[in-house]
């Protein structure tokens, strides 16, 4: 009898070793690709990215998005419009879900599907590809109208794209349209169906609904090109998106935004002429009516750092006979800061903290799981508890299995403020217009409730799967436990939680307008940074045109390396 | 012998299973005509591009400022293409619509091209080193180029609506020929495409 219990402590310890190890929190390829980049090292970046993501895997299209981000640091711009298309098929060939991968997915783990990328991504492919045109224009010679064509190609897709996007979500509208009003019908019924894991408040307005910055940027290219009723519609869309709630949903500088939009817009009504009424209503919004100004203007646009990581954090999920639950405990791994951040995450999304969630588990456990509330999840089963032995679920989740999800750790905020200066002297400031970081968050939150839910169904899956076969082979008479601690084991590390994304993508963007007459300028950006670090690059930039965008890449790990033209490292 | 039975009734299911993952890698490529129509997606092809030159060059032939030309100069006319800007959703190569365009008009024998402005630099270029190098009864003489009698550019534009798997692309190419002497536009050619693409949700 002591031997025999000695025996499963010792499986199950090795079932938990060995989960951990699978979900061990290692560097991805492309993380370490980018800190490459990062030290001005880009081949081996771009090696470190072939090596571990085949053209033609099931990561492809990482393969693709990250070269393509490594040839644009590099400033080889064509090369990396053919890989940033190459990345844009794959995302639409996507639209057509296989049935075979969902299926094969279900019972094996979300890491065996084609990576699809995310909802922000496409529009972020037509915006660096825009870039890339844009840099090419900017180098003038023979082909430089055919690149500016290009490049609102680029803008016409986008806007494709976020037409349709506004068209399933609603966009920003008028502020307050999608949030419920107080004791209406349909206040009721959202509440109803609010996710059952995270709390009501937490999941409020972080959907991809629209991008302003990319109309933004749509706009200053049209006006580039002298395309005025296209710029007009674009400042448009943009100042629509920005007032009504993008720069409040991306923590932006609500006012210094908007108001530059309002001005941007002015200028192309008046250039295009036949606006005076919509051009007085615009004043009437602003405090002062802003000068339009004749002198060319130069837009900076700063790329600044590397989007946070993806990362795992485990849950073991076991049946509890006495309470008639299933119950998720977080393993947390790996240093002081992620076991931190895993804790807070769980807590956060998934624990029972919720007044609903203590009296159930005060109704269906005792004192001991209210207290454990927020270590746990606990899902009752009451009258189901019949039926989960029926099916052999009980018996399946006999050693435990593991859950595996994604989280992310806090964001911390690394810019203080970004100067720009012009030939010496402090000319503008520059501020945050696009928060990939952000982004990044908000879409982790909003699908960790169907991740976990998708997670848990598979695990459970795959484990009544392995229970069945067992019992149907007679495995578990000939080899007593074992079989089943080896299916637990091959499902544990299966079971990883599927990580990957864009990891080339800066933290955030920074924007500036210099009105600045026609000429080569010695521009120079200082970058403060929250730990007192200020880095400084400096750039040769030619105005050339009424309307010259210019962008750079700023990484905050090195202060200055000699590097590719508009690429500060 | 129980744990036999269930290996022979897995067998055919794996053997199946593995023919069919061979048989999904696998690559084929085959030799087409290049004038036949392989349409993977509604993006503007080869064939539109060949299409809409053919059509409008046809057209712009018809008008009457082909025998008007010949009738005053006793030549055929010359011309010049100056730009086709690509204003569509699109990255286009407008250089091979170009050399579509240009080879309808030579085909058709009615009218005479003159090298756009980069050739033409990189011919005087070849004429200058010809009076360096060439034998005096093979020379090249400078200031004996043809020029253009009429000037032709367009825009091809296009608009998208999409909902769901269905998407409906619709082209528009427009040309213009202006009479390089009085600015007046001796013809204005227009060409529609409308293409419907249709992907389904779900698939293997």
């Amino acid at each position: 009898m002591q031997s025999s219990v000695f025996n499963h402590f010792y499986l199950a310890t090795c079932l938990l070793c060995l989960s951990l190890l699978a979900g061990c929190q290692s560097t991805p390829a492309n993380k370490s690709a980018i800190l490459l980049a990062q030290q001005g090292n880009f081949e081996s970046a771009k090696q470190a990215i072939r090596t571990d993501y085949s053209p033609n895997g099931k990561s492809k299209l990482l393969h693709y998005l990250e070269l393509g981000m490594l040839n644009h640091l590099q400033g080889n711009y064509e090369r990396s419009n053919v890989l940033l298309s190459e990345a844009q098929d794959i995302i639409e060939a996507q639209y057509t879900i296989s049935v075979v991968e969902s299926a094969v997915a279900l019972v094996s783990g979300p890491t065996y599907t084609t990576y699809a990328g995310k909802i922000y991504h496409r529009p972020l492919i037509n915006l660096y590809k825009a870039l890339n045109y844009n840099a090419l224009a900017n180098r003038a010679g023979p082909n430089k109208q055919q690149y500016l064509d290009s490049a609102m190609v680029e803008m016409r897709q986008l806007d494709t794209y976020l037409s349709n996007l506004k068209e399933q979500t609603g966009g920003y509208n008028s502020a307050g349209d999608n949030e419920p009003t107080s004791d209406d019908l349909t206040n009721r019924i959202y509440r109803l169906i609010q996710p059952i894991f995270a709390p009501n408040d937490l999941l409020v307005n972080i959907d991809y609904k629209d991008d302003a910055f990319a109309h933004y940027v749509s706009g200053v290219l049209f006006e580039r090109s002298n395309e005025l009723d296209s710029a007009r519609i674009q400042y448009q869309r943009a100042l629509g998106a920005f007032e009504n709630g993008f720069t409040k949903q991306y923590n932006l500088n609500d006012k210094k935004i908007v108001s530059q939009v309002h001005t941007d817009l002015i200028r192309v009504m008046t250039k295009a002429g036949g606006y005076k009424n919509e051009i007085r209503k615009l004043n009437k919004k602003l405090d002062k009516a802003p000068s339009v100004t004749k002198t060319p203007l130069l837009n900076v646009i700063q790329n600044v750092g590397i989007g946070p990581q993806r990362k795992e954090f485990n849950l073991l999920l076991k049946a509890d006979h006495e309470s008639k639950a299933l119950v998720m405990t977080p393993i947390l791994w790996g240093t002081e800061k992620e076991r931190r951040a895993q804790m807070k995450w769980f807590q956060m999304l998934f624990a029972d903290t919720s007044v609903f969630d203590i009296v159930q588990n005060y109704a269906m456990g005792d004192i001991g799981d209210v207290a454990m509330g927020a270590l746990t999840k606990r899902i009752p089963l009451g009258p189901l508890w019949d039926d989960a032995q029926d099916v052999g679920l009980v018996q399946a989740l006999e050693y435990g299995s593991r859950i595996s999800v994604t989280y992310l750790e806090p964001l911390q905020q690394q810019v203080k403020s970004a100067e720009v200066w012009v030939n010496g002297k402090k000319t503008a400031e520059l501020d945050k217009i696009y928060s990939v970081s952000l982004l990044t968050l908000q879409d982790a939150l909003r699908n960790a409730n169907s991740e976990i839910q998708v997670a848990l169904t598979r695990e459970i899956i795959k484990a009544i799967t392995a229970q069945k076969t067992i019992n149907a082979t007679g495995l578990d008479q000939s080899f007593a436990g074992f079989a089943k601690f080896a299916t637990s084991v091959v499902n544990a590390v299966t079971a990883s939680a599927d990580l990957r994304q864009w990891q080339s993508l800066p933290a955030q963007i920074n924007y500036a307008q210099i009105p600045l007459s026609k000429g080569t300028y010695e521009i120079t950006l200082k970058t403060h940074l929250s730990s007192g670090k200020v880095i400084e690059q400096s750039e040769a930039v030619t105005v050339s045109d009424n309307i010259t965008l210019w962008h750079t890449r700023t990484f905050l790990q090195q202060s200055r390396v000699t590097a590719p033209e508009s690429t500060f490292l | 012998m129980k744990c036999n039975k269930t290996l022979l009734k897995i067998t055919p299911l794996i053997v199946a299973c593995t023919l069919a993952v061979s048989g999904c890698s696998s690559t084929k490529v085959q030799r087409v005509d290049a004038n036949q129509e392989v349409a993977l997606s509604d993006k503007w092809n080869g064939k539109d591009s060949q299409l809409v030159a053919e059509a409008m060059i046809n057209d712009m032939l018809s008008f009457p400022w082909v025998n008007d030309h010949l009738q005053k100069e006793g030549q055929r006319p010359a011309i010049i293409i100056q730009s086709v800007r690509n204003k569509s959703h699109q990255h286009i190569a407008v250089d091979t619509f170009l050399n579509d365009l240009k080879r309808s008009i030579l085909r058709s024998g009615q009218a005479d091209f003159v090298a756009n402005k980069d050739v033409r630099l990189e011919i005087r270029e070849e004429r200058k080193d010809q009076e360096l190098n060439s034998s005096l009864e093979t020379q090249n003489e400078m200031g004996q180029e043809q020029g253009a009698d009429y000037a032709l550019s367009g825009t091809i534009n296009s608009f998208v609506d999409e909902q769901g798997g269905s998407r409906v692309t619709f082209y528009q190419v427009d040309l213009r020929l202006i009479d390089m002497t009085s600015n007046r536009e001796v013809w204005n050619g227009q060409k529609k495409i409308q293409k419907l693409q249709e992907r389904s949700r779900f698939g293997f």
